[in-house]
């Protein structure tokens, strides 16, 4: 029994020192520099709209400007925010609805570079109002009365759904719509479980194989070019060193121009931090990435979010944007 | 007995499998949504071939046994204070039962707000969760130690030690062994549940990434993974269960019969 014990105590310890060695590589928190090279943290989702980055530092961009990104991937806003705020990330990727609420609440946000943008082509983004097969909606005002799937209520989808069904001549006060995620939302499209859903690639991709079909392109009804989501820090860290924000914003900002040129670079790095099946990724709708956010169709979203009475005062866009 | 036991187990497992690949084949859930055994299988074997999945296991199996380890320490050392001040235990009483049912991954955003994405963050849901099964055990344990059986120890003159070591040690040692059994079991549920929603580094993330990435049989053979894990753990934990307390009746009695 003896040996038994200090076996699994080897065990455990061997774990722990392996797997320390390998996930968490000395301490967190703030940002290092050695050597003129600064390493910054950088919370993402893993999802297409981030390929920029992944393929900015295979192509060396950030090491040009001095920057080593370590990159974490989280599920979601809910755990990028906090940790850029509480300082365990320099740099984050959120949805602009959602960096206008924080700023709203005085939470100290600060965009810095564009994420992603868009296609603003009607019935071709990368997110889009579906339908089944075979269902009798035909377009978005047909929806008052029936129940419309969104992954995040209050958020920027539901600005959007609503945006498409008040163009269309429809109540959005009517639709009904239910929390899911963009994952699950095929499936429970196909089951008849929701009357429609609000997604997002490679989710589209799959609803679209399965005959599905497009009523809206939300995204698009918001404004022409809507800039979806932004890169961002916390304010504390832009004042504290403005330097390391300025050569994030200028690698970034190569980084989304070569990106939206190399589309087939893009598929491919996107296999190397995602599972998307290769015969979805070929159909998969990609985003647009220009080297700047759209300023006008971003305070469109903000008149739509206050509509929604998404926010509790008015967020101060020339504090937000950079 | 033994033999026909395993080959029962094997046996339901079997049904079980061939259940998996008959409801998608038959039409009664969609294929793309809930794959057939043979799919999965499949797309299990991919996994195993990749050195990430290895490192995502090693990942998840160390802040199963890391807070593991740290809860029971903290539940055994809390559970004797409590027990051997009984002032403590009265003021503590109630907090206890306060905190208990809490959730684990109510406290995402805190562990998130003080630990980011990281091990940390992953060890404070799973220390919290696991942390109470072994206290409350131990508290119940020590309860449980016949009083005759601490004076006669006392009236023969053993020290404090010694009735630690012969009278309080053997009687809560069962419940203390139960304590760790369950709390193995929920650390690794605790472990995974807060990589899949934090997004920490370990088989959990994996799971998240092919839900994200529409990779539907990848996501199954990792869940496949995880309830192969929890088996295992069970397994180990009631083999050192058995072994620590070959010499008591609940045990023994089992072997006799």
């Amino acid at each position: 029994m003896r040996r038994l014990f200090a076996g699994l105590a080897a065990g455990t310890f061997l774990l722990a020192t392996a797997a320390c060695g390998s996930s968490d590589s000395g301490s967190s928190g703030g940002s290092s520099s050695s050597g003129g090279v600064t390493t910054v943290k950088l919370g993402l989702i893993p999802i297409v709209d981030v390929a920029p980055v992944y393929l900015g530092v295979r192509k060396g961009f950030y090491e040009k400007h001095g920057l080593k990104l370590s990159i974490t991937t989280a599920q979601g806003g809910a755990a990028i925010v906090p940790g850029v705020v509480s300082g365990q990330f320099q740099f984050g990727f959120s949805n602009m609805t959602s960096l206008m609420v924080a700023q709203s609440n005085n939470v100290p946000v600060k965009a810095v570079s564009n994420g992603t943008t868009s296609t603003g082509v009607q019935g071709e983004d990368f997110g889009a109002l579906t339908v089944k097969k075979g269902s009798p909606i035909t377009s978005a005002k047909d929806l008052e009365g029936k129940k419309v799937a969104i992954n995040t209520l209050k958020n920027i989808n539901e600005t959007a759904v609503r945006a498409s069904v008040r163009k269309a001549g429809g109540d959005p006060d009517k639709v009904r719509f239910v929390e899911l995620a963009f994952d699950q939302m095929p499936a429970a499209l196909d089951s008849g479980q929701i009357d429609a859903a609000m997604v997002v690639e490679p989710a589209l991709a799959t609803v679209k194989s399965q005959g599905g079909v497009e009523i809206a392109s939300p995204l698009v009804d918001v404004a022409p070019n809507l800039t979806v989501a932004m890169y961002f820090t916390s304010t504390p860290y832009e004042q504290k060193s403005p330097e390391v924000v300025k050569k994030f914003q200028e690698a970034t900002a190569e980084s989304l121009a070569y990106a939206d040129s190399h589309p087939d670079e893009v598929r491919q790095i996107v296999t190397t931090y995602t599972k998307i099946p290769a015969s979805v990724l070929a159909r998969v709708t990609l985003p647009k990435w220009p080297a700047e956010a759209d300023r006008a169709s971003i305070e469109a979203l903000e008149k739509l979010g206050e509509r929604d009475k998404l926010f509790k005062t008015t967020p101060d866009l020339d504090k937000l944007l950079p | 007995m033994r033999g026909r036991d395993l080959a029962l187990g094997a046996a339901g497992l079997a049904a079980f499998l061939a259940l998996g690949e008959a409801v998608p084949r038959l039409g009664l859930v969609k294929e793309a949504y809930f794959p057939p055994t043979s799919r999965i299988a499949g797309a299990l074997g991919d996994e195993l071939a990749e050195g990430a999945f290895w490192t995502a296991l090693g990942d998840t199996l160390t802040g199963w046994a890391l807070g593991l380890a740290l809860a029971v320490a903290a539940g055994i050392a809390a559970g004797v204070l409590l027990s051997v001040v009984p002032y403590l235990r009265r003021a503590t009483a109630s907090t206890i039962e306060f905190l208990r049912p809490i959730p684990s991954v109510a406290l995402i955003p805190l562990a998130v707000l003080l630990y980011g994405t990281e091990l940390r963050s992953v060890l404070l849901l799973v220390v919290y969760a696991a942390f109470w099964q072994v206290l409350i055990q131990v508290l119940y344990g020590i309860q449980d130690v016949d009083p005759v059986a601490e004076e006669t120890a006392r009236s023969y003159g053993l020290g404090a030690w010694a009735r630690i070591r012969h009278v309080l040690w053997p009687t809560a040692l069962p419940y203390v062994m139960t304590g760790v059994r369950l709390a193995a079991a929920v650390a690794l549920i605790l472990a995974i549940t807060a990589e899949l929603v934090i997004g920490a580094p370990g088989l959990g993330a994996r799971i998240a990434v092919a839900q994200t990435s529409q990779a539907v049989p990848e996501m199954y053979a990792l869940i496949v993974v995880t309830g192969v894990l929890g088996l295992l753990i069970n397994v180990g934990a009631r083999t050192v269960e058995r072994r620590a307390l070959a010499w008591h009746q609940s045990v023994r009695g089992e072997v006799a019969v």
